[in-house]
């Protein structure tokens, strides 16, 4: 195995972020590291990276567990490389970039020239070589921080959210230099995202986290609203007109998570029963293989998967006014 | 206002013709100041180093005692390190005092503060992931220190400038710790007090010029390095 955690928790000032049981990630695959915004991703990510340490637990590293001593990190940092969020390249070329990691592994310049050219070409930016890495834009910067990782010719590259602040060209171009990259040079990627279309498209294996802790998937439509009772049933209020039907004893504020599959999306009015209906209108629609998602604008963005075929009977297209209905039994409430 | 016109323009005639005297004094202060900057710029950016990048329980307090030492007068340096290198004083087999060394010293302490906060500023103002991105390509504890100073080399250089600016222009230091010695320890400074105090202006208004000239110079490589520091 990879890697493998016990009881790992990453405590800041008092504060659980990170609480991860259990955990075992498998060689060479691309794992999705799913979950929304403060899930723990990054917490994760830092802690596999060798860069910080768990308050509490073990990590285990090629089955042997980490001691998070500086000296000892040493030679497992220059095994896993990480790619933060929004990469930041040293005030240099960019070729220097690309060199610094092959100059720390006491690379021969001969060699290091191949190599740091390799890497460019391999992202694209071969070009770029002789320019000064500040002035790139973000998918150029993602890119050659991309490179400047490859050239380290790591066992494990972790990504967190490659494709968070690039363009939709870039974002397509990035990822497919991940796929490329793990096939060519058979080494494991871990990437972090919360879009699951990209996990879909890049993992072999998808590990999900919520509010800092595994789950067994990956909780959509997650909001937080007031329970309140509507003729003896429970609602939860997330906007002035949304009532969703909850199945809960619990009374104040609450977050639930809504099955975008679970939802209905009409052309008209279908309340009924506890059922209510919110009008809304689809603004964004994506393909994931024989699904298809919908945003839809009912006051709060609600995501919705409808069958392909059910959406092509019914010509479904961007602008459309729609009712969508929520059922409590795809209603899950995840607490507080 | 003739009398200035006059003090001017034989000023003027000085340094175009370099007169010996005053390239002694421009050379004296210049000598003594370079080396007072160079042995504040190898201590205080360490220093500075130091505590921006570590965490310990007296940073605060260590951070307020820089920043209260760069407000000490020049006289009072002098003062203080007269005590010590003076024949009664405890370095004064080392037979320091009206010399160029004593100055350096003196210097020294003066701007060593400066340095220090000046570099702890600049290197707090660099992104942190800067730190992560070296460690997780490879680097030691050394290299990426070295990562972080390339960083913040612009607002480390604007320090020394600055330092340099500092002691280039004080006087009380030089004149407590050098005594103002014709040829040793005489430098821009002391020897503008000194012509003032003999009401001859034509040395102090060449001097006055010259000093000006650096200051100028000092200012505009200041501005250059802190404008590069906030692109």
């Amino acid at each position: 195995m990879l890697y493998s955690a016990r009881n790992i928790k990453k405590i800041y000032n008092g504060r659980t972020v990170l609480d991860v049981p259990e955990l075992s990630i498998r060689e060479r695959k691309i794992h999705a590291l799913m979950g929304p915004n403060g899930s723990g991703k990054t917490t994760l990510l830092h802690i596999l990276s060798f860069v910080s340490a768990p308050t509490t637990g073990t990590l285990f590293y090629n089955d042997r567990p980490v001691q998070f001593v500086e000296n000892l990190l040493q030679p497992l940092r220059k095994e896993v490389v990480l790619l933060d969020q929004h990469p930041i390249l040293f005030s240099t070329t960019v070729y220097k970039n690309v060199e610094f990691g092959l100059k720390m592994r006491h690379v021969p310049a001969n060699r290091r020239q191949r190599i740091v050219e390799q890497s460019l070409d391999l992202v694209g930016m071969r070009g770029f070589a002789k320019a000064d890495a500040p002035n790139l834009s973000g998918g150029e910067t993602q890119r050659v921080a991309i490179a400047r990782a490859l050239a380290c010719s790591p066992r494990v590259m972790l990504f967190d959210e490659p494709t968070a602040s690039v363009d939709v060209e870039s974002r397509i171009a990035i990822e497919n230099i991940i796929v490329d990259i793990q096939k060519e040079k058979d080494i494991s990627v871990i990437v972090c995202t919360h879009n699951p279309l990209q996990a879909l498209k890049l993992a072999d294996e998808t590990l999900f986290l919520f509010e800092g802790r595994p789950s067994a998937s990956i909780f959509e439509n997650v909001f937080s609203g007031d329970v309140i009772d509507v003729k003896g049933s429970r609602y939860c209020r997330l906007h002035d007109k949304v009532l969703i039907p909850v199945q809960t004893q619990e009374n104040g504020r609450i977050k639930i998570s809504i099955n975008p599959k679970s939802i209905r999306v009409a052309d008209s009015d279908e309340t009924n029963g506890t059922a209510m209906s919110s009008r809304g209108r689809i603004f964004q629609i994506t393909e994931e293989k024989n699904w298809i998602r919908m945003l839809v604008d009912i006051g709060i963005p609600l995501s919705v998967l409808m069958k392909r075929t059910e959406f092509d009977q019914r010509g479904i297209g961007i602008g459309r006014e729609v009712f969508v209905t929520c059922f409590d039994y795809g209603v899950e409430v995840l607490g507080r | 206002m003739d009398f200035f016109v006059d003090s001017f323009l034989s000023a003027l005639i000085l340094i175009k013709a370099l007169d010996p005297d005053l390239f002694n004094v421009v050379m004296v202060s210049l000598k003594v100041s370079t080396s007072s900057t160079l042995i504040a710029a190898v201590t205080g950016i360490p220093l500075g180093f130091i505590v921006a990048i570590t965490r310990f329980r007296a940073k605060r307090v260590v951070i307020t005692l820089l920043n209260t030492l760069l407000a000490l007068p020049t006289v009072v340096i002098g003062l203080f390190v007269y005590v010590f290198i003076s024949r009664r004083g405890i370095f004064g087999v080392f037979d320091l005092l009206y010399t160029q060394r004593a100055i350096i010293v003196g210097q020294v302490i003066l701007i060593i503060p400066i340095v220090a906060i000046f570099t702890i500023s600049a290197i707090s103002r660099i992104d942190k992931r800067y730190r992560v991105t070296a460690m997780t390509l490879g680097a030691d504890r050394f290299h990426t220190a070295l990562v972080i100073l390339r960083e913040a080399r612009f607002g480390i250089i604007a320090a020394v400038v600055a330092a340099f600016g500092r002691v280039i222009s004080e006087v009380g230091i030089s004149m407590m710790l050098g005594g103002n010695a014709k040829g040793f320890t005489r430098t821009m400074t002391t020897a503008m007090a000194l012509e003032y105090d003999k009401g001859e202006f034509v040395l102090a208004v060449a001097l006055g010029m010259i000093l000006m000239s650096i200051s100028l110079i000092m200012n505009i490589l200041l501005n250059y390095f802190q404008g590069r520091t906030t692109v």
